[in-house]
């Protein structure tokens, strides 16, 4: 396993390598070369000669491009304009744990919901529920985002109230707290991210277990622990917990609207999958077994459905940094995808081409943790030694 | 002449029954022409691959949607031309402009404004009627107008023609959508049969690409890349449909064209001296078309959004689309209050809704009608 | 090659005369059809028969002819347009027809199971072949079993049907063509059924893998003293291991007797023309009787006898009057009008 994620990770590397060459391409490809557009024309020239000589784009084209990409490698992403003299690192660092906290729980809240839908609808074949279902998510999924995210802003929050409107947090809220923003959501990424690792870690030594009972009672051990641990944690910052809610409020609209419109690709594939394993011979032998239905339907068709589902999940993650980059903005969410829109509208090329690199590395990361999972579910594919 | 399956097979087999057995000879011409033997059968393939799509009904509302947007687009030349907006500049979507009037009673001051749809105060009344007094009538513009008898959808903040704009706008999204999937199509397929053809070094450079277009998401490229350049609309579309074709499309492709590789007329048509380039013209770019077409349905669906929404955030250079619409309305503030201008707010983004949705109910259901036997083979 | 453990004290209606137990399926005028569009299909018409606890019954017939359907019909397996008509299937004298959905759920499996044709496929990929088999344990077994106490039964299992305990644990790619139809009878036997159905055991697999497999099944009719019905197109296959034979054509039971007289004797004209021919390696030269025509359409089935447009000796009764299961001999039942002229034929041939 760990010689399989290790020649991933060396792929992966290589494809980024591929991508910024790509986009260092494309820079050059405009009026004037690299170096006028990354330095700001604006500030003094010593300081541009500086900064050039810090970045190393002042050599051949050759030069300049290999400098380029190791730049990014080393974290040297340049200085922004807009915010100069910050470093474009700092600024999209600032930005990527709350891009990826809505990115999370956006994928996981559609995946959740698409695949039990999917499941479900599959079983039950016909009806009318199948029919709207299906019509149904995928006029969600073909909607226009930006347009959706609006309805959904003068529905949920303008006129039922239910939310707020937009952005991060509620500034006059803040005005003299003691904690900064990055601070509270800091906090709040913290325990997320224990109580996920309570209930992966619970999942893997529940699989190990050899009793079936046993694994039942793990599982749900590590649920509840997860659960009884954010309780704690957030029992014990009586202080700092008004704060948490209130950026948890603002973000819980931007989730579940891009988890609306990203989960039908993810149905109706579950849908059709499951349709083709339902055929399967071995699902009708475990009707002669006299398995109870919701066990065929969960833990044999839905089992091997998953499969196919899982891999074209890397589609669906390109959709959905792309959506996240449009909720964002549209809810004023300051994330890194609303930072790469900003950037790009006021040309602050360094920071643009910044987050546009993170981005692609968020993508390639997705996508290891994929096949990495795909390779998990699959014992056809795992056996293989050396893999 | 493609045979897909054993249906085909039988049709074949149907139709040449009907042409009558004669001995030929060598320099004898044909009792039937060839052409017309190609077109009965393609004929009849045809109505029995819609049979088999209309039994759908997705496939039918999509097909539906596209047939409703297409007389949209015919809509805007031929009112213009010869039906009530003929001639008239106020219905030019992009410079027209029509002051809709709104006559509102003068009253003295701001506390006896009890109806503001028909009153207004003397003092903001001097913006337009300078030297009303109250009891005169004074006439105000209104813009953006709700919809009324000269002006179906009403207009929008810069007085312009809502319905206008929205049939423009479909002829815009028609051929954005054509350019992109044209091209989508011509680039994935070349690039799948090469791939599958030379092999070697250039399928797994290929390949590699495919993976690396396949994980990026579109958007954000996009984004930068319109920030750096002044991107028009055939360049949306060219660009939308390499990015695309060099993506999954290609890899679908990809193994399409190796399955006509390994079919035995290809080794028949190399021996009789047939080159790489030739092979692929003549055999494998007529069987892997039917998938191309299809993907072609996806491909517009996605260029439709794409489009849309990078010209809502002001990035694409055009002069008006379904998403400029939009953000004209947005970026001056009228769609923050609910639907008070809701024919600002609806029309365009269900056009581009039910634009995409159209296209991607009609690619399922072409879906199933094209990929079955394709799988089974 | 022919089956010496004749009992021919059994009539088939199968009761022994000597001894008035319980037949352990009892199958009385099933009929079954599944809805179409275009139409009923008539898939099984009227079967009736009685499987004697600790015999084996083969049900013989061309594609198409209703066997598997039967057995479909017999564990309620069938697709959702199957429309059971009429008839009983009495398991050891319960009518599973009866019976709500979750009452013949906790039967199957636990009092028959079932041996599907093409076992390759009856694995689920993504579970060890050790977990898919302690499920059954796990569902019908009361008390359940615990870790050890399956471990030992599956072991147990596997030694009977001749696989390598390690197996155990491995996953369904990892086995071969032939284990994995021995694991799947292994896995039919773990909630020690009533009656296993066996539909084509051995079809898919090569001539020497059949050897072992048609072996393990004898070993465990004899040692377990289980009731199996083999469900086969190969008469071969059937004459080997079956105590008694149903030879099927378009739904319907056209022959039914125990399998030696049946194979000496044959009586209806179909099976008399199926077994004609199969040349025979030591018996006498004759001319193969060549079965002309195709299975009728059973959405449009021939009216009287089914067999009639095929039949040799078919004369105008046949068209117009479908002939009974009648009983000619000591547990031999015939459904033909003419099936006295049968073994005169052959005769006829031979000399």
């Amino acid at each position: 396993m760990l010689k399989f994620i290790a020649k991933r990770l060396a792929q992966m590397a290589f494809l980024f390598f591929l991508f910024l060459s790509i986009v260092f391409f494309l820079l050059q490809a405009q009026p004037g070369d690299i170096s006028s557009q990354f330095i700001n024309p604006t500030i003094p020239a010593e300081v541009q000669q500086q900064i050039l000589g810090r970045l190393g784009l002042d050599g051949s084209i050759w030069n300049q491009w290999w400098n380029y990409v190791s730049n990014f490698f080393t974290g040297n992403l340049g200085v922004s304009f807009s915010q100069f003299p910050e470093p474009v690192i700092d600024v999209i660092g600032e930005r990527i744990p709350r891009t990826l906290f809505l990115f999370t729980f956006a994928t996981l809240l559609s995946y959740i919901m698409g695949f039990t839908l999917g499941k479900r609808v599959a079983w039950k074949r016909g009806g009318f529920n199948e029919y709207s279902v299906t019509i149904g998510g995928v006029l969600l999924y073909t909607v226009f985002y930006p347009w959706f995210g609006i309805l959904m802003i003068l529905l949920f929050a303008s006129t039922l109230g239910w939310f707020p409107i937009s952005g991060f947090l509620t500034p006059e809220f803040w005005r003299n707290a003691p904690f900064t923003g990055n601070q509270v959501f800091g906090q709040l990424l913290l325990s997320v991210a224990i109580a996920g690792i309570i209930v992966v870690l619970g999942l893997i030594v529940a699989h190990r277990a050899q009793e079936r009972s046993t694994t039942r009672l793990v599982r749900r051990g590590s649920y509840i622990l997860s659960v009884l641990f954010l309780a704690g944690f957030w029992f014990l910052r009586s202080e700092m917990r008004p704060y948490a809610w209130d950026i948890l409020h603002h973000t819980i609209l931007p989730v579940v609207t891009l988890a609306l419109v990203a989960f039908a690709g993810t149905m109706l594939l579950t849908r059709s999958s499951m349709l083709e394993t339902l055929k399967e011979d071995y699902i009708l032998t475990a009707r002669a077994k006299g398995v109870p239905d919701s066990d065929i339907r969960d833990r044999h068709a839905a089992r091997n459905a998953l499969l196919p589902v899982v891999t074209s999940f890397i589609l669906g993650l390109a959709f959905i940094i792309g959506g996240g980059v449009v909720t964002e903005t549209i809810f004023s969410w300051p994330g890194m995808g609303a930072l790469l829109l900003n950037a790009t509208v006021i040309e602050d090329v360094p920071l643009a081409t910044g987050a546009l690199g993170f981005i692609g590395i968020l993508a390639l990361m997705a996508h290891l943790l994929v096949d990495v999972l795909y390779n998990v579910l699959d014992p056809r594919v795992r056996v293989q030694a050396g893999r | 002449m493609v045979i897909k399956d054993q249906e085909s097979a039988e049709l074949l087999e149907q139709d040449l029954e009907s042409v009558p057995a004669v001995e030929l000879h060598e320099g004898d011409a044909l009792p039937e022409s060839l052409w017309k033997v190609r077109w009965r059968l393609g004929w009849a393939a045809f109505k029995k691959n819609w049979k088999l799509f209309a039994e759908n009904k997705i496939g039918l509302i999509g097909l539906f949607l596209i047939l409703l947007f297409a007389l949209m687009a015919l809509a805007f030349p031929v009112f213009r031309a010869i039906g009530p907006w003929q001639n008239d500049a106020v219905y030019d979507p992009i410079i027209g402009y029509d002051a809709v009037v709104q006559e509102l009673e003068v009253v003295p001051t701001e506390a006896d404004v009890v109806d503001p749809a028909t009153q207004i105060n003397a003092a903001n009344a001097q913006l337009w009627c300078f030297g009303s007094l109250p009891g005169d009538t004074c006439e105000i513009p209104r813009a953006p107008a709700p919809p009324n008898s000269d002006h179906w959808l009403g207009t929008d903040p810069l007085g312009r023609d809502v319905a206008s704009q929205l049939t423009y706008s479909t002829r815009a999204a028609f051929f954005l959508g054509a350019v992109a999937a044209i091209v989508t199509v011509v680039v994935a397929t070349t690039v799948g049969s090469m791939a599958a053809f030379y092999g070697g070094w250039l399928d797994n450079f290929l390949m590699r690409l495919a993976d690396l277009v396949l994980l990026m998401p579109l958007i954000p490229i996009l984004i930068v890349v319109s920030g750096m350049f002044t991107v028009t609309m055939p360049m949306l579309g060219i660009m939308i449909g390499i990015l695309s074709g060099f993506g999954g499309t290609a890899i679908v492709l990809k193994s399409q064209a190796l399955s006509v590789k390994v079919k035995p007329f290809i080794d028949a048509a190399r021996v009789s001296g047939g080159s790489n380039v030739h092979l692929i013209l003549k055999h494998v770019i007529p069987n892997v078309l039917p998938l191309s077409f299809l993907y072609m349905m996806f491909t517009v669906t996605e260029a439709v959004s794409l489009e849309a929404t990078l010209s809502f955030f002001g990035l694409i250079e055009a002069p008006m689309t379904w998403g400029i619409m939009l953000s004209t309305a947005q970026t001056q503030g009228y769609l923050r209050s609910g639907l008070e201008f809701w024919w600002l707010l609806i029309p365009a983004g269900l056009a581009v809704s039910l634009l995409a949705a159209g296209f991607f109910f009609a690619g399922r259901a072409m879906d199933e009608v094209i990929n079955p036997r394709l799988r089974a083979q | 090659m022919t089956d010496t453990r004749l009992d021919t004290a059994e009539g088939s209606s199968g009761t022994p005369v000597s001894n008035g137990e319980v037949p352990i399926l009892e199958v009385n005028n099933l009929v079954m059809n599944y809805e179409m569009k275009s139409g009923m299909v008539s898939a099984v018409e009227g079967v009736s028969f009685k499987v004697p606890r600790g015999k084996s019954l083969g049900l013989v017939g061309e594609s198409g002819c209703g066997k598997t359907s039967v057995a479909l019909t017999l564990m309620q397996l069938t697709a959702s347009n199957a429309r059971i008509l009429d008839g009983e299937i009495k398991l050891d004298g319960e009518n599973l027809l009866d019976l709500s959905d979750e009452e013949m759920r906790k039967r199957r499996w636990n009092d028959v199971s079932m041996v599907f044709q093409g076992a390759m496929n009856s694995w689920n990929p993504v579970y060890t072949v050790g977990e898919q088999i302690r499920e059954t344990m796990d569902i019908h077994w009361d008390p359940k079993p615990t870790s050890a106490q399956a471990r030992a039964k599956i072991e147990e299992l596997f030694n009977l049907v001749g696989i390598n305990p390690e197996m155990i644990d491995r996953y369904p790619h990892e086995f071969s063509g032939g284990m994995k139809q021995r694991a799947v009878i292994a896995m039919a036997l773990a909630c020690d059924p009533k009656l296993i159905i066996a539909d084509e055991p051995t079809t898919a697999l090569d001539v020497i893998v059949q050897e072992q497999i048609l072996e393990e099944l004898r070993k465990i009719q004899d040692e377990l003293g289980m009731s199996i019905i083999y469900i086969s197109h190969d008469i071969a296959v059937i004459a080997e291991i079956t105590n008694l034979i149903g030879v099927m054509y378009a739904g319907k039971i056209v022959e039914l007797g125990p399998t030696a007289d049946i194979f000496a004797n044959p009586r209806h004209p179909y099976a008399w023309l199926i077994l004609s021919s199969t040349p025979s390696v030591t018996g006498p030269r004759r001319v193969l009787a060549p079965l002309e025509g195709e299975p009728p359409n059973l959405l449009d089935p021939p009216s009287g006898c089914r067999f009639h447009p095929r039949c040799p000796f078919a004369t105008q009764k046949c068209v117009d009057e479908e002939p009974p299961l009648a009983d000619i001999g000591p547990g031999h039942a015939v459904a033909c009008w003419h099936h006295e002229q049968v073994p005169v034929t052959l005769a006829k041939v031979e000399a």
